[in-house]
């Protein structure tokens, strides 16, 4: 589902932000990238979205090569994708359903259908009475799973999420990220970013651990 | 289809609305530029308008000897016919011009009581072709007619409608300078609000590339309001410029009757004012791309 063959990422001279950095993810799977910031963690998940381009190495998303699509193209990959931050980037001037309703419209889903889509999301996350809430009034974990929730808007193939629980309690944590398998066991791929080893071990799934841009070790 | 485009023209609205005295400012600028725009083009456009009417009443006066016989005039007279330059000929013999004068005089015809026997020459009016009315071609004209024999006078008023005319051309490109540097500078203005509504919804923005939002999804709400801010602005000029036309031709027509005649052709075309708000609608666009452009880059 997602390759990478000897990927280079470096910043102006020489910060190099990932060195020959090869992952594959398979269809299905649910991958920890650990690392301290600055590992290159968060570098990694922008050039799978395309939002930069490797400085060399080629990158292959559901078969298709990152390095040579046209820019035309990128809002069709990113449609494949669900991408979740830290910040959870909810608008704070619309409910919880209109930030949801958001991804309709950009996408041209139809009126009853989107709603349908988002109704359907907010029970997923457990946050259908919170519909007509504004953002900021819902806690840190009930935030990221709205914001989990418009990830999943496009029944992406690959959920992409950096540190999703970077900011939230340790109990709260563990239900997002139980609430991130239950994605997974879906069907969707999923690649969380965290620095929270104890986190990546409990769930005891397989996790790539990077320092200072290389891959140094691998779970299990 | 019909979806997006309610989407796309709501955005611009609540857009513009948002950006309150901004847009207003913007919308006021590109009125001030479009006003003065407008003013230089509708004086070129009276001024063409006299240039045409003189054009087309222009007349050479050829004045004849009085003791000119009838032989000799009837020659004159064809040979002046045969002229490539001449439309048509007129002649006015001596009593017609006293008689004439006198209407002119009306009231103070007593002042030709002193006067023993007619003093007005005999004339011929010629009407000269649009082609032929250069200064050089109605100077050479002149010079070939006095040459004639029983032709005492030449007298034409061609040089004022010479410099009517190059006024008119000065205006034309002070018009087109001004109104170059004026355009530009109301599409960094529009560039600049639009820049300030971009970065307000810089936040939605990020997520709906996010979430796979082509460019021109993310760009066409902005660029209806450029648009729109382009548009109302030249709307605004035209309104204004509307209101002073109508009260500065009601003044020219009291107190001038030269002006009234080119007044007379009435305001600016539709058609023309159909490309001014076209033209604000543009570069409403072309500053809205602008920012939006920069930014989706970066």
């Amino acid at each position: 589902m997602i390759q990478l063959y000897h990927v280079y990422k470096t910043y102006g001279k020489d910060l190099e932000a990932l060195v020959d950095v090869s992952l594959h993810v398979q269809k299905g799977e649910f991958v920890f990238l650990a690392g301290s910031s600055g590992a290159g963690k968060s570098t990694l998940l922008r050039l799978i979205f395309r939002d930069e381009l490797p400085t060399s190495g080629q990158i292959l998303v559901n078969g298709r090569n990152l390095i040579r699509m046209k820019p035309r193209a990128v809002p069709h990959l990113r449609r494949m994708l669900g991408i979740v931050f830290q910040d959870f980037k909810l608008l704070r001037d619309r409910t919880v359903e209109d930030n949801l309703a958001l991804v309709t419209r950009v996408v041209g889903m139809p009126g009853p259908e989107g709603r349908r889509r988002v109704a359907q999301l907010l029970k997923l996350v457990g946050l259908s009475h919170k519909a007509k809430m504004p953002p900021y009034k819902l806690s840190g974990g009930e935030q990221q799973r709205v914001a989990i929730a418009r990830g999943l808007m496009n029944d992406p193939l690959i959920l992409l999420a950096d540190e999703p629980t970077g900011n939230l309690d340790p109990e709260l944590a563990v239900d997002v990220t139980r609430l991130l398998l239950e994605i997974n066991s879906r069907g969707t791929t999923v690649l969380v970013a965290t620095h929270d080893l104890k986190l990546a071990e409990e769930a005891g799934r397989r996790t790539v651990f990077l320092k200072k841009g290389r891959i140094v070790e691998e779970w299990p | 289809m019909r979806e997006k485009l309610k989407h796309i023209f709501a955005q611009a609205l609540m857009n513009l609305v948002r950006a309150g005295w901004g847009g207003l400012a913007s919308i006021a600028t590109i009125g001030m530029s479009f006003l003065i725009i407008g003013i230089f083009l509708l004086l070129v456009l009276q001024l063409n308008a006299l240039v045409a009417k003189w054009r087309e009443e222009f007349r050479m006066s050829v004045f004849l000897e009085d003791r000119i016989t009838q032989t000799q005039l009837e020659i004159l007279e064809k040979r002046i016919q045969n002229e490539a330059a001449v439309m048509s000929i007129a002649f006015t013999s001596k009593e017609e011009a006293l008689a004439s004068f006198r209407r002119e005089l009306k009231g103070q015809e007593s002042l030709l009581e002193g006067l023993g026997e007619n003093p007005l020459p005999a004339s011929f009016q010629l009407k000269i072709r649009e082609g032929h009315q250069s200064p050089d071609a109605v100077r050479r004209l002149s010079a070939f007619l006095s040459r004639l024999e029983g032709v005492e006078d030449i007298q034409y008023g061609q040089e004022w409608i010479e410099r009517i005319s190059s006024a008119a051309q000065l205006m034309r490109v002070l018009g087109i300078i001004i109104g170059s540097i004026l355009t530009l500078g109301s599409a960094l203005i529009v560039s600049n609000t639009i820049r300030l509504a971009v970065y307000a919804r810089a936040g939605e923005i990020e997520i709906m590339r996010l979430v796979g939002a082509t460019k021109a999804y993310i760009r066409a709400p902005f660029l209806v309001e450029g648009m729109l801010q382009g548009s109302l602005g030249a709307l605004l000029a035209l309104g204004v410029l509307f209101a002073a036309y109508r009260y500065v031709a009601a003044t020219f027509n009291v107190a001038s009757p030269l002006f009234s005649t080119a007044a007379d052709r009435g305001f600016l075309e539709p058609s023309m004012m159909a490309t001014l708000v076209g033209g604000g609608a543009l570069i409403g666009a072309i500053g809205s791309s602008l920012s939006v452009s920069r930014f989706l880059k970066a």
